[in-house]
């Protein structure tokens, strides 16, 4: 636990900040496929895990700097989310129909598996890799430490979901994102494929959760089950924004978490903290807004009746 | 000789786990990866007491199985009112959030877990080796796998069936869904806490890389690959994918490290492999193997099949397996001849005897009453203040134009929404705040505009689970009244099938509803209705999407339950329909009731006839 000082406060929201930045564009990723195509895309932690082994080789092997390194990890990832994507996942769902979410939920669950049991068998003498390339230096701001690493992360991903937001918004692709995801048969009747716009949806997704897996592995290093860890803020941020498509709302709730999840050093052992994170997920999932809603009104019936008893 | 044996003790907790979790999954929709978290729960239960207050081994497991399925039970409760989805990210949320807290309560050993939980002691005698093991964990694999069959393969596993195919139709067919879930997930998370204790005991430790989200994603991978709906299947499934452990390390001569990734790696393929081009497992839902064989030797001495087994010899033994699982080989049902559905027996015998019983001339005795009936959505008022009165052996009709609240009449008088004010009583008792099943149990059943029948199940199937008070239905009785509620299936298949002849339909009873054309859909449901043997039927919109051939069979059926003296009330768009069979109309606009009477009465008002029968 840290002891309650306001260095201590302000440095906890820095940090605080930067895992909510990262939880925010892991949100923004999986929630965009899931929330698009309705694939419950699980293998999201092998296209992360293999974004990161991709760059570290391209940086320590083939000399390539961090940030061309940076492009070819994610680009890799989003490439296997597409092959996956036109592979396995719309075969599934041509096939299964109603049943195709826990189809495609199966099946990638499978993906998953084998993918990060082949990243470790094929680096099987290396337990980790390094990405190097990139210079990380601490900044001090005032009482706080900054790490390079994490402002050009923060730099980088603001402006990522920046960029994804202006897309969905103001141009014609986003807007065509946004037909499919409410009807995807009826956007077929005005010329738009929606299986093509799938494929666009997990180029898009793949990347940025490269992105954020080479950042990560550049911090510490990049492991074959280090996806995981991630997919499940994925999870979190994306089913606590209802998979909306509005990447800011996105990043206002992954920023909220991380902020909540830092601030819980002050009052719990940092071993406890991840444990508020999912806590959360679960009272959230088991108390969904209807519920809660339900809840309220329920509660707040025989007010409204009085309220209602005295109007009248 | 002691490594074999331990693969066949790893077998057997397996096989617990997956046969735990079909049920579950299979059986019941509730999809968890969770499995391995409940497991987590009896293992880390028994290694605690045993350790740290010296319990007896079978105690401090009888613990874990208790923790376990209170946990499930706890788990259950929200996961009552969630889709697939939502499910999986609950169970989900639920596996991490136990080994996270696993792995940071320094009580329970952090990391490293808690060790040396040896040897099992067993009246005295102390289980040293896999061998002596054996026995122990094949009784309780055998408990286990006898609980899950009796469980799944009887009625009540039919009610199981039905709940994963349509809650809503389930319940208002008077099943107490919540009920059956709660105990199907408590039941089946205490198997799981009980393999988890003998994963403790037989590999002397408690740690949380024992019950990792890969465990859980490996009882998962044996269920699917089985087959889901099918215990033989996950049994098979578990025995075949623990033996590729030992397959790639002693066959391929892998090293330890290299087989337990290839295994992993295995376990990954034969789930996308199964997915694209198997999924119904590799023993379908109702595929038998003994029952196949049987079928063999029959079909050897020259005996002639029973029409069920010859049916499900056609589907490659698959009585139940419809799209996605559809079996591509799968002839299509015979479409019974709409001319000789309309000439055959429209009646039954034993039914028109119970008709005779409870005849009686059509009434003014009311038998529902509904008295100021108001519901609103947000600023939309879907029902104001209705009044009205379902009379003893009489039809009525409620009509009205699209949107003006119909059915949500239907779901108010079911309890499948509540009224925000105003009262219903059925034969003089209030069911306003009754749940859809308590409102059926009391004799008030309703069918669907979009049919709800139970695809996945046989036509058979979806009309004997309408049929009431069966012992088998009750987990008590299922195992406390063997014989007597075998005996009583009987009489519900006979039942069932006298329904079924009394709409023309069973000579489709071993078809799954869900391969039938939507006309035949609607009758099975009317079958289904009527196997209720309620007082009221609600039916919605019964000639909807059938041809005018299948309408006058479907109205032949109705008016044959007047004298049957059961009180009908039907939502109908035809005219003809209503005209042929209403004593007495509503008539609905914008959730309020604004005209009633006899159909000529409401035909012949100006402005009706004007705004929605076209006959001015």
């Amino acid at each position: 636990m840290t002891a309650f000082t306001w260095d201590n406060f302000l440095q906890l929201t820095v940090n605080g900040w930067v895992h909510g930045t990262a939880y925010a564009l892991l949100g923004v990723a999986f929630g965009l496929i899931l929330g698009v195509t309705g694939r419950f895309h699980f293998a999201f932690t092998f296209t992360y895990a293999i974004s990161a082994y991709l760059a570290a080789t391209a940086s320590t092997d083939w000399g390539i700097p961090f940030w061309p390194s940076l492009i070819i990890g994610a680009a890799f990832g989003a490439a296997c989310g597409m092959v996956m994507e036109a592979f396995v996942y719309r075969p599934l769902a041509l096939r299964a129909g109603a049943y195709a979410l826990l189809t495609i939920f199966v099946a990638s669950l499978g993906l998953a598996i084998i993918g990060t049991n082949s990243i470790a068998l094929y680096w099987i003498n290396e337990a980790s890799l390094q990405i190097s390339g990139f210079d990380n230096r601490g900044i001090n701001i005032g009482p706080v430490t900054l790490a390079t690493l994490d402002r050009d992360f923060m730099i980088v991903t603001w402006a990522l979901i920046f960029l994804l937001a202006a897309v969905l918004r103001f141009t014609a692709l986003g807007r065509v994102i946004r037909a499919v995801r409410v009807n995807p048969e009826m956007s077929l009747v005005i010329g738009v494929n929606p299986l093509s716009i799938y494929l666009v949806v997990f180029a898009i997704g793949g990347f940025l959760g490269g992105v954020a897996a080479v950042f990560d592995a550049t911090k510490t290093a990049a492991t074959p089950d280090m996806g995981f860890n991630p997919l499940f803020y994925a999870f979190t941020v994306a089913f606590l924004s209802g998979l909306s498509l509005r990447p800011l709302l996105v990043l206002a709730i992954g920023l909220g978490l991380g902020l909540i999840e830092s601030w819980a050093n002050l009052v719990l052992a940092p071993q406890w903290t991840q444990l508020v994170v999912f806590g959360i997920l679960f009272v959230y999932v088991a108390l969904r807004p209807v519920h809660l809603q339900a809840l309220l009104n329920k509660v707040l019936a025989p007010v409204r009746h009085r309220q209602r008893a005295m109007a009248g | 000789m002691q490594l074999q044996i331990n693969y066949v003790d790893l077998i057997l907790i397996y096989v617990i786990f997956a046969v735990s979790l079909n049920l579950l999954m299979g059986f019941t929709g509730q999809v968890s990866v969770a499995h391995g978290a409940f497991g987590a729960i009896g293992g880390y239960t028994l290694a605690y007491v045993f350790l740290n207050h010296h319990w007896q081994t079978f105690a401090g497991m009888g613990l874990g199985v208790v923790f376990a399925a209170i946990a499930g039970i706890v788990v259950g409760i929200p996961a009552l009112r969630l889709t697939t989805e939502w499910l999986i990210l609950l169970t989900l949320a639920f596996q991490i959030i136990v080994v996270s807290l696993v792995q940071t309560l320094t009580q329970l050993g952090g990391t490293y877990g808690l060790q040396n939980v040896t040897p099992l002691n067993v009246f005295g005698h102390k289980l040293l080796q896999p061998t002596d093991l054996l026995p122990l964990f094949a009784v309780l694999a055998a408990i286990v796998i006898f609980i899950c069959w009796r469980m799944g393969e009887s009625p009540y596993g039919r009610v199981l069936r039905g709940i994963r195919e349509d809650e809503l139709a389930c319940r208002s067919l008077g099943k107490n869904v919540f009920a059956y879930k709660l105990t199907v997930f408590g039941v089946t998370c205490a198997m799981a806490g009980l393999a988890g204790a003998l994963l403790v005991i037989t590999n002397e430790i408690a740690s949380p890389a024992l019950f990792s989200f890969d465990l859980s994603t490996t009882i998962v991978a044996m269920v699917i690959f089985g087959g889901m709906g099918n215990l033989v299947g996950s049994i098979l499934g578990a025995t075949i994918l623990v033996l590729l452990g030992p397959f790639f390390e002693n066959v391929l001569s892998f090293n330890a490290q290299k087989a337990a990734l290839w295994r992993l790696v295995a376990y990954g393929l034969v789930l996308v492999v199964v997915m694209l081009v198997r999924p119904q497992g590799i023993l379908p839902e109702g595929a038998a193997p003994i029952r196949w064989v049987r079928a063999r030797m029959a079909e050897r001495r020259h005996e002639k099949l029973s029409p069920e087994l010859e049916l499900a010899e056609l589907r490659g033994g698959a009585l139940v397996d419809v799209a996605p699982l559809v079996d591509e080989e799968t002839a299509p049902p015979p479409v019974p001849h709409v001319g000789a559905l309309v000439d055959a027996p429209l009646h039954d015998d034993t039914l028109l005897e119970d008709a005779e019983e409870r005849e009686t001339p059509a009434s003014t005795e009311p038998v529902v009453q509904v008295y100021g009936l108001t519901k609103r959505f947000g600023g939309i008022t879907a029902a104001y203040d209705l009044s009205m009165q379902l009379n003893k052996g009489t039809i009525t009709a409620l009509v009205g134009p699209n949107g003006a609240g119909k059915t949500t009449v239907y779901n108010l008088l079911t309890g499948a929404i509540r009224p925000d004010s105003g009262k219903v009583l059925l034969k003089g008792e209030d069911i306003t705040a009754m749940r859809p099943d308590q409102v059926a149990l009391r004799g008030m059943v309703r069918s669907f505009q979009d049919v709800r029948v139970f695809n996945r199940l046989s036509v058979l199937q979806n009309v004997m689970l309408a049929v009431p008070d069966q012992p088998g239905e009750r987990v008590l009785q299922l195992f406390g009244r063997w014989v007597h509620s075998t005996r009583v299936e009987r009489q519900v298949r006979e039942r069932a099938m006298q329904w079924l002849d009394f709409v023309g339909m069973s000579a489709l009873a071993p078809f799954p509803a869900g391969a039938l054309a939507f006309g035949q859909q609607k009758l099975v449901a009317l079958a289904r209705v009527l196997a209720t043997e309620s007082d009221v039927v609600l039916l919605d919109e019964p000639s909807s999407g059938i041809d005018e051939q299948w309408v006058d069979v479907m109205l032949g059926l109705i008016e044959k339950l007047r004298p049957q003296g059961r009180t009908v009330c039907i939502v109908e768009h035809n005219l003809h329909v209503v005209g042929r069979l209403a004593d007495h109309v509503y008539f609905m606009e914008l959730g309020r009731i604004t005209a009633e009477g006899s159909f000529e009465d409401l035909t012949s008002e100006q402005r009706l006839a004007e705004a929605y029968f076209g006959t001015a």
